[in-house]
């Protein structure tokens, strides 16, 4: 432990570009928080993606202790933390923030995530929960339209667009913008609405599809136990306070941005809002309780969790 | 004198027999690509693996090149004062600038081996739709870092054989390059 | 130690190493891991290992060994030399009529990728012989082809562009948009300077004699030569406008319509792939482990706190809002001279966008003269990608001095052409305010 006059400073690797929202929102906010709780002892030095680890790697960094604190999505962890898919989001499970919010604060799924995460001298917290949603360049009206479409999209909603008969297809960030303009692909998701208008996406595709294919905590702050426990006690008790104040205000705040972005979208470039008719959403459900089962197979934990998600949602009516 | 002559010919060898059937990996990344696209645009069914596969094949194919480049003296430097010198000179200049080659490839090699057991323990997979193992393509980082050192390895002993008149290497004859290299 | 005395042992090692001809990457790597170790400690090496692994992962460098391969096919069946025959007979009667040409392609080539290194290979491999062979001055020759090659990141598409975007939070569409109009000035400009030149100096870029020009009907059948090179254009273009692939796939797509023109001039054999798959590893794997190193070396730099050091010099300058412009580009192409484009937009877009916005200065203006400063580092030395491209297929008798040196006019070119930008900020401006 250090002395309780030293000033600390921690090396931060986000995962989001400087000029994202979150980037400023959600680490400027943190580093804010801290610096004032612990009276200007512990400083985070920020690095924006890319610049010291790539965002697959800053999760190793991180648990090695290289660095002290990271922003990843759970899915650059997938290896390690075998809840990540269930982090990461199980399609169309939740409808809201809020849904998603109590699965993770309120029925501890949270605390499964820093269990696992614990193994690897990480802490984890889920800095938000919020929607992932979809841009396409023509309405999706019938379950047809969504099979001819071809998806941009990554992760296990690659899987998910699959299994419900769209083709997907993986380009780089790098290329999206070019590849949705021309027309390579039909669609793709970048976040939701904020995602989409940072990337410049509304310019190429007008249609944003409702509802979200998930909510889920998308992005997460881990933190090197190592640097941790090398902090005075009470310390290391505002951090996680801090930590956990976050996930609350930004979520909130996320929504509301979102809602803004969206109109904005609208107002400015014309953007409209492709409800999914009901058939279509019925038909995207089947799809998604395969990846559902697919994902409960992961491990002991993820079955447990998957199994939450399932009682949860028959409590709502929804299953 | 005589295995040192064999270990040096053989290492030689081995990264330019590796050179020359990795070199065709581009062949394969040019075929994976147009099947990619053949299958989107002309039979509208893409193939999630076509792309992935070739971004795997394409960090294995730069990472080969390491070894092989040394071997043929095909990294670029910067020749403005270093080929005034003449060539023992240049041998006594390379030995002192070797330091700090082993330095960089020792310490990548440690971590490379670091990262690919790590990657190899948890049998990672890419996690994408089609999801292939990673562990085998990180395994080339070490793997090249090694043949990388090897090769050095063979450099620094014909650097000391110039320097300082050991029979164990003859250099060839004083030309830049191999005239087949740039035709 | 501070930030600034680090910055002065830091690049000056990496100058040290290299004026003792240790190979590039491993100087940058060598010098990366020593201040790593001094500023960060030991387990830090492994960022060196991780940013090896990332930049093996990095979609758009895909492209790089597939237009090298290209170039090299081209090359290898004759269709290269062919065209370069028919623009001899055309515009032999103009000096410097074939350094015009390949600018020409080069404009071409830079609307086919969005990367700068793949045009200086094609060209070097292409071009650089056809004009040395016919007495053009071998400066010249390697001036031209650093220009034009570098302004595949100028002319949409571009990945530069693209990172822009993504740091700044500018639109994709617009920053194409903007870039078209100074590419086509960047063109004018270097080739005024070469008709110019040339026509004071004929010795630069000698005309062909009267007699060797050839008759009409020669001219005319040589003009078929160009349908190939054509064919391939079309390929590259017509795929990634027609929306049938990507950049990058495109490359590919560039591939088969070199294979097909192989397959025309009867030159489509196992030998030739042998030749040209040999060739393209070695120049591809020259410039990975250029790019391993050099992310590693960014990547150091920055963590011992390059950022907030621009952040504080900056603040500390006097003088208007244009002074702060001027010193801006100033540190982008002191940075250019020494980091890899990629680094230099980590380090320095951060700190300067938001300035840039307050001043009250178009971000988007700003990303073109941002990423024109970037196409200048790609061939300053000692550290330019550019540089290093064209010494991987050049003949034995040209040396890096001579690629050195032989930038310098086109560099004055290209601050000129910055010059203009900001005389005339319409020239970038103008297009994506009609567009969008
Ligand atoms: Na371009
Ligand atoms: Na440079």
């Amino acid at each position: 432990p250090v002395n309780a006059q030293d000033t600390i400073t921690w090396k931060v690797q986000s995962h989001w570009p400087g000029a994202s929202s979150s980037y400023k929102d959600s680490l400027g906010r943190l580093q804010k928080e801290l610096d004032e709780r612990t009276d200007g002892r512990l400083k985070l030095e920020l690095y924006e993606s890319g610049s010291l680890f790539k965002p697959t790697e800053t999760f190793n960094a991180v648990s090695r202790g290289i660095l002290e604190m990271g922003t990843i999505s759970p899915a650059y962890a997938q290896d390690k933390i075998s809840l990540a898919g269930v982090a990461s989001g199980l399609p169309l499970a939740f409808h809201t923030p809020a849904e998603a919010a109590y699965f993770h604060m309120n029925m501890g799924f949270e605390e499964m995530l820093q269990e696992e995460a614990a193994e690897h001298n990480v802490y984890w917290a889920t800095d938000k929960v919020y929607p992932t949603e979809m841009v396409v360049k023509n309405p999706i009206k019938s379950v047809e339209d969504l099979k001819k479409l071809k998806i941009r999209s990554s992760g296990a909603l690659e899987k998910f667009l699959d299994e419900a008969g769209a083709s997907t297809t993986y380009i780089s960030g790098a290329e999206l913008y070019s590849a949705l303009d021309s027309g390579i692909v039909d669609g793709a998701h970048w976040g939701a609405a904020q995602g989409a208008y940072s990337m410049s996406l509304y310019e190429v595709a007008k249609y944003h599809v409702k509802p979200a294919l998930n909510v889920a905590g998308t992005d997460a702050i881990i933190v090197s136990q190592k640097a941790l426990d090398k902090l005075p006690k009470e310390m290391q008790a505002t951090v996680k306070d801090a930590l956990r104040d976050q996930f609350w205000f930004r979520t909130n705040e996320y929504q509301h941005k979102e809602k803004v972005t969206l109109q904005k979208a609208i107002d400015e470039e014309g953007v409209e809002i492709n409800q999914l008719p009901q058939d279509v959403q019925d038909h995207m459900m089947e799809a998604a309780q395969v990846i559902w089962d697919e994902e409960a197979e992961r491990s002991e934990n993820a079955q447990k969790a998957v199994n939450m998600v399932k009682d949860y949602l028959k409590q709502l009516g929804r299953l | 004198m005589r295995a040192l002559t064999a270990f040096m010919t053989g290492i030689t060898r081995l990264n330019e027999l590796l050179g020359r059937w990795f070199s065709y990996l581009v062949m394969v990344m040019f075929l994976l690509l147009i099947t990619g696209v053949a299958f989107r645009y002309l039979l509208e069914r893409p193939l999630s693996w076509t792309g992935e596969l070739t971004q795997l094949l394409f960090g294995i194919y730069g990472l080969m090149a390491g070894g092989y480049l040394l071997a043929h003296n095909g990294h670029v430097n910067v020749d403005l004062v270093y080929s005034k010198f003449s060539r023992r000179n240049r041998a006594f200049l390379d030995l002192f600038t070797s330091l700090l080659f082993f330095l960089f490839t020792l310490s990548l090699l440690y971590f490379a081996v670091d990262m690919a057991w790590e990657s190899f323990s948890n049998r990672e997979t890419s996690y994408s739709s089609w999801n292939p193992p990673i562990w085998p393509v990180k395994a080339f980082i070490p793997l090249a870092t090694l043949l990388l050192i090897l090769q050095g390895v063979v450099k620094l002993l014909q650097d000391i054989a110039i320097a300082f008149n050991l029979s164990y290497y003859q250099p060839e004859p004083e030309v830049e390059e191999h005239p087949e290299d740039m035709a | 130690m501070s930030i600034e005395l680090l910055t002065l042992l830091f690049f000056g090692s990496l100058l040290f190493f290299l004026v003792l001809g240790l190979p590039l990457a491993f100087v940058l790597g060598g010098v990366s891991v020593i201040f790593l170790y001094f500023t960060w400690g030991f387990d830090s090496f492994y960022l060196v290992a991780s940013q090896i692994w990332s930049t093996m992962g990095s979609f758009t460098l895909v492209a790089i060994p597939l237009f090298v391969f290209m170039a090299m096919i081209l090359e290898r069946t004759g269709v290269a030399r062919d065209l370069y025959r028919m623009m001899h007979l055309w515009f032999g009667g103009v000096r410097g009529g074939l350094a015009i040409g390949t600018l020409v392609i080069c404009a071409i080539f830079a609307a086919m990728v969005g990367i700068s290194g793949a045009a200086v290979v094609a060209m070097g491999t292409i071009a650089l012989p056809a004009m040395l062979e016919r007495g053009y001055d071998k400066k010249m020759v390697l001036g031209v082809i650093n220009t034009g090659g570098g302004w595949g990141v100028l002319i949409p598409p571009s990945i530069l562009m693209i990172l822009y975007a993504l740091i700044t939070g500018v639109s994709v569409g617009k920053m194409f948009a903007a870039g078209i109009l100074p590419g086509i000035m960047l063109m004018v400009l270097t080739s005024a300077y070469v008709l110019i030149r040339c026509y004071l100096q004929p010795h630069l870029a000698p005309d062909l004699p009267k007699e060797e020009r050839g008759t009409w009907p020669e001219k005319f059948a040589a003009l078929r030569s160009v349908l190939l090179p054509i064919l391939v254009v079309f390929m590259v273009l017509g795929s990634i406008i027609g929306g049938i692939t990507t950049p990058t796939e495109a490359a590919a797509m560039g591939v088969l319509g070199a294979l097909l023109s192989a397959a025309v001039y009867r030159a489509l054999n196992i030998e030739l792939i042998r030749d040209a798959s040999v060739r393209t590893f070695k120049l591809t794997g020259m410039i990975m482990w250029i790019l391993f190193a050099a992310h590693a070396f960014s990547a150091a730099y920055q963590s011992m706190g390059a950022q907030p050091m621009i952040e504080e010099i900056l603040m500390s300058l006097p003088g208007g809002p244009w002074a702060i412009i001027l010193f801006m580009m100033l540190i982008v192409f002191l940075l250019g001279m020494v980091l890899d484009p990629v680094g230099i937009m980590l380090i320095t877009l951060p700190v300067f966008t938001p300035i840039v916005a307050s001043l009250g200065f178009d971000p988007i203006w700003f990303g073109i003269l941002f990423v024109i400063n970037m196409e200048i580092g790609y061939m300053t030395p000692p550290f330019g990608f550019n540089l290093f491209y064209l010494k991987g297929v050049v003949p034995p008798g040209i040396t890096m001095s001579d690629i050195y040196r032989s930038v310098v006019p086109f560099v004055l070119i290209q601050i000129v052409g910055i010059g203009c930008l900001m005389v005339f900020p319409e020239i970038a401006t103008y297009l994506p305010d009609l567009l969008f």
